[in-house]
């Protein structure tokens, strides 16, 4: 309302014209946005969708090839993959996804707090150094680490890989939490300080509590970096009992000469799962949202 | 028990240039119930968050009960604090929120439900103990963070605003509780409020600050009474306190103070003040109340006509706006005055409680 009077006063009569030129482009502009964007994200969406289609409809398949065809649904395909030691190769991948994921996050919390709340000198290029080490592939430090590692005897060990494997997700977490420990008002803090209340226990009762969404996607973005892990299993422990599901298909996929399109596709579709499932889990959780409604005024 | 004592303290934030309190010497006596008052941003908040050890001071020494707590952490103070912000921990429920501190200093459980049962009964928040503070108003948030402070036996007591956002029922209330509860357990307590009446009726003693400076600390009444300078003067009192320019001259009997169509011979304790004085530009003050329907009873008193501007009932008493020339007065009148805008009247100014500003410095003269 404003607007309009200010425009009548400035220039008489031309208030409306302006009000109504203006308007229909607006939302000419916005509605071909709109229709661009959507576009494009169709056309993204079936580059997407086509292998996937191709991965369920081959798995059920027992005559699967690389092309797409009409299925002959049997369960063949789950056995063979079965067979071939899927399931312990799932059972080992959730073995240095689960621990690596708690370690790492256990780590990065500690790290982000500390970096977030306390005085740490040069924090500025600390932090700076970590969101670089976050961009390093891993390739570069895999030749050192297993030298380490046959010095030390940590090789062939499930526990060690997950260590390695922690590392590799430890800066991005790190920066992640910090960034999010950042939004959470200091005032909770400093109110439980003043009841007396130790720092560990704040950290236990009130910084974790009102972090978790982001310590639960830095967990959920470490376990699926862990999940799919391929190179750092595949150097650091080669004993078969210890192979995790990606080395699994990746060595499943050579193993007989000539690609086994159905069962492969059913190996996929099986290590993929677990994932899956955490996804549906945690999205719920997620949907909880950053609030600290209610704590604070304003 | 603790007394306060606050040495030369100022405190600078990164990147400002004025500092947010500067050279602040107080203290509070043990038991002491001190009021702190000021303009918003005047350094009330960051007065407080030294005491309780969330700021460090740039300069000065902060002491509480008689140990010097510039490096002691907020924990080991034994401070209880409500938080401007409330700062309720937004994850517990009400219970957990006043729970929480007790928790901490492992009090038996058997104690901490029958205390919480007290407090917020008192607090007129029992039916809310089951909720998160998203599901409260303000004002039910802001009794459970009293709550919380309340359910210690600390030190000291610091609360920033505790009762801002009651209405002025359930204020008038609390006001009444705290007062209460300070005289069942005299524990020192720095109170922060904007809210003139809690100042004047809480108060042993009221600290006005402005720009981060102390401008006076005095009883209650002192200030009202004795204001040190023109802005004490007029943020004490409401309506505020009626500043005229005016002027002192030297006629033959001694000197007098001219302001808006009246004169006025100074004599007593004013006069002693400009006996030497020439002439001098001062600023003139009476108080709403000080100002009331010429009687006539004492032809001394100074006398302006004024037009009626605007009248307020207020019920008990009647507040008046009235124009004299350029200037524009407010009085308290009796109720039902029977005046109306548009009126002309006679109003005679009570000198007894007069006071004279330097003009440009605005400190008080007489
Ligand atoms: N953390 C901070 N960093 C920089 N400046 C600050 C900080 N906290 C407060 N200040 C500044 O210090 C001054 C005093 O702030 P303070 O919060 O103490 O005011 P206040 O008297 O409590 O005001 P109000 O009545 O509005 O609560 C203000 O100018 C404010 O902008
Ligand atoms: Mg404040």
């Amino acid at each position: 309302m404003t607007t309009i009077d200010v425009a009548e006063q400035v220039m008489p009569g031309k208030a409306d014209v302006l009000l109504h030129a203006s308007i229909p482009t607006g939302w000419k502009r916005v509605r071909m946005h709109k229709l661009m964007v959507n576009a494009t994200l169709g056309v993204l969406g079936i580059v997407f969708l086509l292998p996937l289609i191709w991965l369920v409809d081959s798995a059920f398949n027992t005559h699967a090839t690389a092309s797409l065809g009409a299925p002959a649904l049997s369960l063949a395909n789950f056995r063979a993959a079965l067979a071939a030691g899927a399931g312990g190769a799932i059972k080992n991948s959730l073995y240095l996804a689960v621990v690596s994921t708690l370690i790492a996050t256990a780590v990065s919390t500690l790290a982000a707090y500390t970096l977030s709340r306390r005085r740490v000198p040069f924090k500025s290029t600390l932090l700076l150094g970590v969101l670089f080490l976050t961009g390093l592939p891993v390739t570069l430090l895999l030749i050192p680490t297993y030298e380490i590692f046959v010095h030390l005897g940590w090789a062939n060990s499930p526990f060690y890989t997950s260590l390695v494997l922690a590392a590799t997700s430890v800066p991005f977490a790190v920066w992640l939490l910090k960034n999010f420990i950042d939004q959470v008002p200091k005032e909770f803090e400093e109110a439980a300080a003043i009841e007396g209340t130790t720092e560990m226990r704040i950290l236990w009762k009130i910084v974790i509590p009102l972090s978790l969404p982001g310590i639960l996607v830095a967990a959920i973005l470490t376990f699926i970096n862990s999940w799919g892990a391929f190179l750092i299993p595949l150097v650091l422990d080669a004993n078969p009992g210890n192979t995790p599901g990606a080395v699994g298909i990746y060595q499943f996929m050579s193993a007989n000469g000539t690609v086994q399109f159905g069962p492969l596709a059913a190996y996929g579709i099986l290590f993929s799962l677990p994932v899956v499932v955490l996804y549906l889990v945690c999205s719920r959780w997620l949907n909880g949202g950053f609030a600290f409604a209610g704590g604070v005024k304003g | 028990m603790a007394k306060i004592v606050l040495q030369g303290v100022t405190k600078l934030f990164k990147g400002k240039n004025s500092a947010a309190v500067y050279d602040l010497d107080l203290e509070v006596e043990d038991g002491e119930f001190l009021v702190v008052v000021g303009p918003s941003g005047c350094g009330k908040t960051t007065t407080l968050r030294m005491l309780a050890g969330f700021e460090t001071p740039s300069r000065g020494v902060v002491q509480i009960g008689g140990k010097t707590m510039n490096d002691v952490m907020p924990k080991d103070r034994n401070l209880a604090m409500v938080f401007q912000n409330y700062a309720l921990f937004p994850h517990m429920t009400v219970e957990k929120n006043l729970a929480f501190g007790m928790k901490v200093r492992r009090t038996p459980k058997a104690s901490i439900g029958r205390e919480i049962r007290e407090i917020a009964e008192m607090l007129e928040i029992s039916e809310l103990l089951g909720r998160k503070p998203a599901e409260l108003s303000g004002g039910e948030r802001q009794r459970v963070a009293l709550g919380r402070a309340l359910l210690r036996r600390p030190q000291a007591f610091l609360l920033d605003e505790p009762l801002s956002n009651l209405d002025a029922a359930l204020r008038a209330q609390m006001r009444i509780e705290l007062k209460r509860i300070h005289a069942q357990y005299p524990v020192t307590t720095v109170y922060v409020t904007h809210d003139q009446v809690e100042a004047m009726t809480m108060a042993d003693r009221v600290v006005l600050m402005q720009g981060g400076r102390l401008q006076q600390l005095a009883t209650p009444e002192m200030l009202y009474d004795q204001p040190v300078n023109a802005f004490v003067a007029s943020f004490v009192g409401s309506p505020k306190i009626n500043l005229f320019p005016g002027r002192v001259v030297q006629d033959g009997s001694g000197p007098k103070v001219s302001f808006l169509t009246a004169s006025y011979a100074l004599n007593g304790s004013h006069g002693a003040t400009f006996d030497a004085v020439s002439t001098r530009e001062v600023t003139v003050g009476f108080r709403p109340e000080e100002i009331r329907l010429a009687t006539g009873n004492d032809p001394e008193l100074p006398v302006v006509k004024a037009t009626v501007e605007l009248v307020e009932p207020l019920g008990s008493e009647t507040h008046v706006v009235a124009r004299v020339g350029e200037l524009v007065l407010t009085c308290k009148l009796p109720a039902r005055c029977g005046l109306s805008a548009g009126d002309t009247v006679s109003l005679e100014f009570d000198t007894a409680q007069m006071k004279l500003f330097d003009t440009e410095s605005g400190i008080r003269l007489g």
